[in-house]
C-alpha cells in the first residue's frame, strides 16, 4: 500500500518538469543466442530493438493521434530502461525481454530451432562536446527460450 | 463556463482520452487486457454520464492497479496528468458541499498552470535551454523524434532557438493570460497546437488528449474567480 502511494504522489502533487535537462538518452539491443554462453560483446551480432522508422508521413503522424500502441508501448521500454541504469530491478528486466520476445514472435524474425537464449544490453548516448557517444550500462540475463517463445 | 458543465465536459474528454488509450492495449498480453477492457467500458460510462461519481471511482482504483502493474506509471506525464484528472473529479463527486468541490477542481486547474510555468521555469534557468542546445539534442540523440528523418532538425539551430524561445515564453506568460477571457481562449489554442506538434514529432499522443481534459477546469476558474471580479 505505501508503495503504491509513493507511486501515486508524484501525480497528485507534481512537479512538471518536462526536459528540464537533456539526460543521456538509452537504447536497447538484444541478441539472439545458440547456447547459454555467448561469446565477448564484440564477437555478437547486436540488434537495435524496434529502430525508428526512416520517415513518417504527415498522415501517418496524424493516424497516430488515435492509434499509437507501438510508440506508446516503445517509450514504456524507454522508461523501464531509464529506471534499470537508475536502479536494475526484476519488473524492468523481464517487462523488455518479455516484449522483445513478444515482436520476434510476430515478426518471425531471428527465431530458429537453434536460437536456444536471448539477451538484451542497454546502450545510453550522449553529447560531449559536438560528438556523440555511446556507452553498454548493462546486460540483462541470459534468458532461456521456450519452444512456445518460437511459436 | 458554469461548475456542473466544466465538470460534465471534463467527464466527456476524461472519458474519450480513456477509451483512446484502453484500445491501443486491447491487442496486448492478457494481464494487460484484463485492466484496460474494463478501463475502456468505464470511459464509455464516463462519457455517456452514468453513474459519473462511481465510475470515475472506479477508473481511479483501476488507475493504482495501472501504477502497480507497470510499476510507475506507462507513459510518465500524461499517465500523472490522468490520474491528477480523476483524483479531482474524485474529490469534488465526494466533497460534502459546493465549496470543497470548488477548491478540488480549483487545484486541478492551478496545477494546469503550473504544469505550463514550471515547464518553462526548469527551461529558462538552464543555458543550454537558454542557448538552444537542449531542443537541438532533444532532436539529435534522444529516443523522441518519431522518425530518423526527423532528427535532421538538429542541423537548423537557429530554427531550434526560436522554437526553444518560443515554447519558454509561452509557458512562462501562460499565467498571465488568464487575466481576460480571449487571452485564455487564444493560449488554450496555441498550447493544443502545441501538444498537437509534440504528438507529430515525438508520438506524444496522450498528452494532447488528455491535457485537453483539463482545459475546462481552466475556463471555469478564471470566469469563477478571475474575470468574476
Amino acid at each position: 500500500m505505501f508503495h503504491i502511494l509513493k507511486l501515486l504522489l508524484p501525480a497528485v502533487i507534481p512537479s512538471w518538469r518536462f526536459f528540464d535537462v537533456i539526460a543521456p538518452s538509452p537504447r536497447i539491443q538484444f541478441v539472439l543466442l545458440n547456447s547459454a554462453n555467448p561469446p565477448s560483446d564484440e564477437h555478437c551480432e547486436w540488434r537495435e530493438f524496434r529502430p525508428c522508422p526512416a520517415h513518417l508521413s504527415f498522415l501517418q503522424m496524424l493516424g497516430r493521434m488515435l492509434w499509437n500502441p507501438e510508440r506508446n508501448e516503445s517509450l514504456f521500454l524507454v522508461s523501464c530502461a531509464e529506471r534499470i541504469v537508475q536502479q536494475p530491478t526484476q519488473h524492468s528486466e523481464d517487462e523488455i525481454l518479455k516484449r522483445i520476445i513478444t515482436e520476434l514472435k510476430s515478426n518471425h524474425s531471428g527465431l530458429t530451432e537453434k536460437t536456444t537464449h536471448l539477451q538484451f544490453r542497454l546502450l545510453l548516448v550522449q553529447r560531449q562536446d559536438s560528438r556523440l557517444q555511446q556507452q553498454v550500462v548493462f546486460h540483462s540475463r541470459i534468458q532461456p527460450l521456450s519452444a512456445q517463445d518460437k511459436t | 463556463m458554469s461548475f456542473d458543465d466544466a465538470i460534465r465536459l471534463t467527464e466527456i474528454l476524461l472519458g474519450f482520452a480513456f477509451a483512446q488509450q484502453s484500445i491501443e492495449h486491447f491487442k496486448s498480453f492478457p494481464n494487460e487486457q484484463r485492466l484496460f477492457i474494463p478501463r475502456f467500458i468505464l470511459a464509455v460510462l464516463l462519457i455517456i454520464g452514468f453513474q459519473t461519481a462511481w465510475v470515475a471511482i472506479l477508473l481511479f482504483l483501476l488507475g493504482l492497479a495501472l501504477l502497480h502493474r507497470f510499476q510507475g506509471p506507462y507513459n510518465g506525464g500524461s499517465d500523472r496528468m490522468s490520474l491528477l484528472i480523476l483524483f479531482c473529479l474524485c474529490l469534488v463527486y465526494l466533497a460534502p458541499a459546493q465549496r470543497w468541490q470548488e477548491i478540488a477542481f480549483g487545484y486541478l486547474a492551478i496545477q494546469l498552470v503550473f504544469s505550463y510555468f514550471f515547464s518553462g521555469w526548469v527551461k529558462v534557468v538552464n543555458p543550454e535551454w537558454r542557448s538552444g542546445r537542449a531542443l537541438c539534442d532533444v532532436f539529435q540523440f534522444s529516443v523522441y523524434p518519431a522518425s530518423e528523418s526527423l532528427r535532421q532538425w538538429s542541423k537548423s539551430p537557429r530554427v531550434l532557438f526560436v522554437m526553444a524561445w518560443g515554447v519558454m515564453i509561452f509557458e512562462l506568460i501562460f499565467p498571465l493570460l488568464l487575466l481576460s477571457r480571449i487571452s485564455l481562449i487564444i493560449a488554450l489554442i496555441i498550447a493544443a497546437v502545441f501538444h498537437f506538434a509534440n504528438a507529430c514529432l515525438f508520438g506524444l499522443n496522450r498528452f494532447f488528449w488528455i491535457w485537453i481534459a483539463a482545459y475546462p477546469s481552466i475556463l471555469w476558474f478564471q470566469s469563477r474567480f478571475i474575470t468574476a471580479s
